[in-house]
């Protein structure tokens, strides 16, 4: 399963907020420019996380492109998984999963925010339009959002500078491949369909978030099937 | 199947070449060097098993990848040896043995993957021996998720020791274990991603967590 199958979800094909296309103009951007590749002590994963305060003014630009992708697609899974488990929907291994998952997406942007300080692109505006309400697409989105995410980590390993932050982005990218192994075995699809995985260029994963419809420009109002008003 | 990746040791005097260029780096890029080695001396002890790269070696190498890439092959020969023993006995059933079969023929890809990338720098197959582990099913779902969480973390040990092109081939390879064991632990009951990040292991480390397996001989390791 792809996100192409989620084509009938699509709502919006606009990046209302411009904040998945600005990431794209920088990734564009920045990927012609020169860098220089800063010397990193230690390529532990946990360590390179657990830093207070990791300069991101010592990352070359093209690993800050990078790493606020990643953050962009993190604040996706974050606000997914978080949303599933306020409103209750789930029961059984998928709750128990939006619970585990859910606090390990907000780990990593927090840890990507982190590094990444001041130059952190903003937390975008999602509007999952009850698919955490419901639990088949709750299932089918997950599987969806956990092989993007393991497709996209992939797809910048080896462009990434800095050993540092290749270290976490290595540890992070096995991680979304296990939580997309354990919803699959939930949903009853198979976990690992294909003997290599292949990794996603930005623009394709950028597309395929778009194409979702999640990300809004604006805050979304009032309760879903709530009595609106029609005065 | 990703793209071939070329692993060819270079000839000795294009090695030399590459000393003479380092002589000649900028002083800036001698101090980051320095300070890699420094970092990497630190986390890994200063100890380097069987001639593997510490983990954050600065320099990456053809030569460095064929070393790495046969660590990995020991990983995957002893996967598959594992799988494939595990099919053969077909003594257990349901869906450990759908994963078991499944998961073979992945191993088997890797396995295939690695000795066409290494070419005539590949290493032996590696005796194995797995007593009841392919056959008792208690015994097969631990082991399992041992011999995949520790080709993970191997794997991403290495990732920044690998040169661009080996390491885009390594990580198509790395998920795929990194989802066997998510799978195995999930048919266990055991959490299938217990961390936000998978740490990483040592060359050193993951010898010795494949060696504490007893399921190859300590010379091989």
């Amino acid at each position: 399963m792809t996100l192409h199958d989620f084509d009938d979800l699509r709502l919006d094909h606009l990046d209302r907020d411009g904040a998945l296309r600005q990431a794209a103009d920088n990734l564009e951007r920045t990927s012609r420019a020169g860098f220089l590749a800063v010397a990193a002590g230690s390529v532990a994963a946990a360590a390179a996380l657990a830093r207070p305060q990791a300069a991101s003014a010592q990352l070359a630009t093209s690993d800050v492109a990078i790493l606020n992708y990643a953050l962009t697609l993190e604040y996706l899974q974050d606000a997914f998984y978080t949303e599933a488990e306020r409103k209750g929907a789930l029961s059984g291994p998928a709750a128990q999963l939006a619970r585990v998952v859910g606090a390990v997406e907000r780990a990593h942007v927090k840890a990507l925010r982190n590094v990444l300080g001041k130059k952190a692109v903003k937390r975008p505006f999602f509007d999952f339009r009850g698919v955490t309400e419901d639990p088949p697409q709750f299932t089918r989105t997950a599987v969806a959002f956990e092989d993007l995410g393991t497709a996209a980590y992939k797809g910048q390993a080896h462009r990434i500078k800095s050993p540092e932050v290749l270290a976490a982005a290595v540890g992070i990218h096995s991680v979304e491949a296990r939580h997309a192994a354990w919803i699959r075995y939930i949903a009853g699809t198979p976990p690992a369909a294909e003997p290599f995985d292949e990794g996603k260029a930005m623009p394709e994963t950028l597309r395929l978030v778009r194409a979702t419809g999640f990300v809004v420009g604006r805050p979304r109002t009032g309760a879903r099937g709530a009595p609106r008003f029609t005065g | 199947m990703p793209d071939r990746v070329t692993l060819r040791v270079p000839d000795p005097e294009a090695a030399a070449r590459a000393l003479w260029a380092d002589n000649e780096a900028t002083s800036r890029e001698r101090l980051i060097q320095r300070a890699i080695a420094a970092g990497a001396t630190l986390v890994a002890g200063g100890v380097v098993i069987a001639g593997l790269p510490r983990l954050a070696a600065s320099a990456q190498s053809p030569e460095q990848d064929v070393e790495i890439f046969n660590f990995a092959l020991l990983l995957e020969y002893t996967q598959a040896a594992f799988y494939a023993e595990t099919v053969e006995r077909a003594e257990l059933t349901g869906e450990l043995f759908e994963f078991a079969k499944v998961v073979a023929n992945h191993e088997r890809a890797h396995v295939d993957y690695l000795l066409e990338a290494l070419g005539s720098d590949a290493r032996d197959e590696p005796v194995t021996d797995f007593g009841n582990a392919t056959g008792d099913p208690d015994a097969f779902g631990p082991a399992a998720a041992t011999l995949e969480d520790v080709a993970v973390a191997a794997y991403n040990g290495q990732a920044a020791n690998l040169t661009k092109g080996a390491l885009q081939a390594a990580a198509t390879i790395i998920s795929v274990d990194a989802r066997h064991a998510a799978w195995i632990r999930s048919i266990i009951g055991e959490p299938p991603a217990a961390d936000a990040v998978d740490a990483p292991l040592t060359a050193e480390e993951a010898t010795s967590r494949l060696a504490e397996t007893g399921f190859l001989p300590e010379e091989q390791l």
